[in-house]
């Protein structure tokens, strides 16, 4: 049970974020006071729910990169209703609304028509980030209502924000639902083997509708807490998050040809991803590095597993052909001494 | 010349036709080749991005390398007080080495693309607002003051009308249309994209020739990142920021798959020219805002893309065969 644990990719993950915490507190030990630690996981609140919503259309083999224009589209909705007075209900209805929307045509376009999902998904980035800019005119949405912006500042305990604590229990939530449900299941299966699932009865197309649908629901809601947190919106919001998404997926071990990796993996790249700009102020480095160590970060851990997954295949194909050999040899053996 | 190159023929011409009917004004040479130097990085570099896409690759960091050529163009010529022309040939250089890192990663340790290049659009990136910081220009300044023959370069026009980057961007195409559809080069990258291991078994070296694939769209980023330098007169770290989807876009509505095997260079080119003249004519001819210039792209990629892959589905051809029987009889 143990080894079971320590050998998922998400503990790896997990034992990264903390190797990365170890050594910033070696270096600056201010940064082990509670409240800097806390707080990566209180910044991370949006790209978690937008890597979280990737993470089920990548795990169906898929790749959603609309999701950042999706999340300023809905945060503009919603930004513009409570700006006119209109209440928090209408607002999040119509904002998921407009994410489920983007999601259902995303999902039609590569699960019906089979299109391949970057070039569907490119073109409803286009769309989505140019209805921003009809949507609010090219102007910032400002003054929102001091409730709604004063939410994110609203602690749980200690400095945890509602809002993470929140998340993080809507993440575990649903990845028990992905793993001990049956439609759970249904995403794994098509991503990990499209035909096999249609063969066990699993309707992959609509497995993938509902695939892209939770995503763009995902990155509606994350546009409101991006709302919520930032205090106001402009027709460049979310832009190019969508790839840093993707990012924190690969970091937490969500293969991008699908069916291998957990929802818990995406919220711990997505930690990992939003924390190392605020552990470069500990290390007093400028802001400059942070593209660079992401980079690099990305790139060495990808390869490092992928010459470790590579080995691992290698070892298990020697191992079953020296099995094969020996019974082999065990056969021949029983057959000579008749 | 395929079937699907010519339906992005036809849809040139009658974009043009709309565009020339709504304000003539956009057929004068002067107006259509002012705004050349928008989509110049685009065309160049989809067109590299194409041999990469056939090998059953991707590369999304052609952008970051961009701004990674030029501001090594700028520093090497500011702060280590190289002569312009060199500066331009070390930027080559390193994009090639950048090109070569990625494909030696992606050959050689069989990582997949998407994950390489999405690093390496991120590394890259901040590596060109790094060496920004090097040099003693505040960086988001950029780096200006090129010798007058550099900065002339861009703006030179050949015969008082054709500028020199339609002129690279044609020498361009050629080069790449003569790889991809003329030499056994070419020929191998089109086996290497159908069926990788039937190409390794047949002696093709694949890795190698994945490897070089990288190079090339490497090298491409490069020479449109100088061409810029020189159009704007400034190196900047972020000068190709926005222009990775929009290559993805053109490739691929170019006619390009992308799990590999199948593409053309002159589809890929007139597809670049497709998206340059809807983003410069719109705004020219309709008044369309700049800004709402990503819906026309994105619904011409959605439904240019939507009505291939129904035409391609067997009830409908089943349709449309039934329909000209009908027709006959």
């Amino acid at each position: 049970m143990l080894k079971q644990i320590i050998n998922r990719y998400e503990s790896k993950a997990f034992a990264f974020l903390i190797l990365m915490f170890a050594l910033v507190s070696v270096v600056n030990s201010d940064f082990l006071t509670g409240e800097s630690v806390v707080n990566c996981f209180n910044d991370s609140v949006v790209f978690t729910l937008l890597a979280v919503g990737s993470a089920f259309v990548i795990l169906t083999g898929e790749i959603d990169v609309s999701v950042g224009s999706v999340l300023g589209i809905s945060a503009a909705v919603a930004a513009t209703i409570l700006r006119d007075g209109g209440s928090l209900f209408t607002a999040v209805t119509m904002a998921i609304c407009v994410g489920a929307f983007f999601g259902l045509v995303n999902g039609i376009g590569v699960a019906v028509l089979k299109i391949p999902s970057l070039i569907f998904t490119l073109g409803t980035y286009g769309v989505a980030r140019g209805m921003v800019y009809v949507y609010t005119g090219g102007a910032w949405v400002e003054n929102l209502p001091a409730w709604f912006t004063s939410a994110s500042h609203s602690y749980l305990c200690g400095y945890l924000t509602w809002y993470y604590a929140l998340v993080l229990v809507f993440v575990i939530f649903v990845q028990f639902l992905l793993s001990h449900t049956k439609k759970g299941h249904n995403f794994i299966a098509v991503g990990d083997n499209y035909q096999g699932a249609e063969l066990v009865g699993i309707n992959p197309t609509q497995t993938k509708i509902y695939a892209y649908v939770i995503s763009g629901v995902f990155a509606s809601v994350a546009g409101l807490l991006f709302t919520s947190r930032i205090g106001f919106i402009t027709p460049m919001s979310g832009n190019s998050y969508e790839m840093k998404a993707i990012a924190a997926c690969v970091l937490g071990g969500i293969s991008l040809s699908g069916g291998l990796g957990t929802l818990i993996g995406a919220a711990i790249g997505a930690v990992i991803m939003t924390s190392i700009t605020r552990i470069l102020v500990f290390l007093g480095l400028s802001s400059n590095y942070d593209n660079t160590i992401t980079g690099i970060i990305l790139i060495v851990i990808v390869v490092v597993n992928t010459i470790i997954q590579n080995r691992e295949i290698v070892k298990s194909r020697r191992e079953i052909s020296l099995k094969r050999i020996a019974q082999k040899a065990f056969i021949d053996n029983q057959e000579g001494s008749r | 010349m395929k079937r699907w190159d010519l339906t992005l023929l036809v849809i040139l011409i009658l974009e043009i036709c709309i565009f020339a009917y709504a304000n003539p004004k956009f057929l004068m040479p002067r107006v259509i080749f002012g705004s050349i130097n928008d989509i110049i990085p685009i065309c160049i570099i989809s067109l590299f991005v194409t041999m990469v896409m056939i090998t059953a690759g991707i590369d999304i960091q052609a952008g970051a390398v961009v701004g990674l050529s030029s501001i090594i163009v700028g520093v090497t010529w500011q702060d280590l007080g190289l002569n312009i022309w060199v500066a331009s040939l070390v930027a080559i250089i390193i994009a090639a080495l950048v090109g070569l890192l990625t494909g030696y990663i992606v050959a050689y340790y069989q990582v997949q693309p998407m994950v390489v290049t999405l690093g390496g659009s991120f590394l890259y990136a901040g590596l060109a607002l790094l060496i920004s910081t090097l040099s003693s220009t505040e960086s988001y300044k950029g780096i200006s003051g090129f010798p007058e023959s550099f900065v002339n370069f861009a703006s030179y026009r050949i015969g008082g009308v054709l500028p020199v980057q339609v002129v690279v961007f044609l020498v361009m195409t050629a080069i790449a249309w003569f790889l991809l559809h003329k030499t056994k080069y070419g020929r191998k990258i089109f086996l290497i994209g159908i069926n990788q291991n039937a190409a390794e078994y047949s002696g093709i070296n694949t890795r190698f020739i994945i490897m070089s694939t990288y190079v090339l769209s490497g090298i491409a980023a490069a020479v449109s990142g100088i061409l810029l330098t020189s159009y704007l007169g400034t190196a900047k770290s972020d000068l190709g920021a926005t222009i990775t989807l929009p290559i993805i876009t053109a490739v691929v509505l170019g006619g390009t798959l992308m799990t590999g095997g199948k593409g053309s260079i002159i589809g890929t080119a007139l597809a670049a020219v497709i998206i340059g003249v809807l983003k410069f004519g719109l705004p020219l001819c309709f008044r369309v805002n700049m800004q709402y210039l990503d819906i026309p792209v994105g619904l011409l990629l959605l439904i240019v893309i939507s009505a291939r892959a129904l035409s391609n589905r067997p009830e409908v051809i089943v349709f449309i065969s039934n329909l000209k029987k009908k027709n006959r009889s």
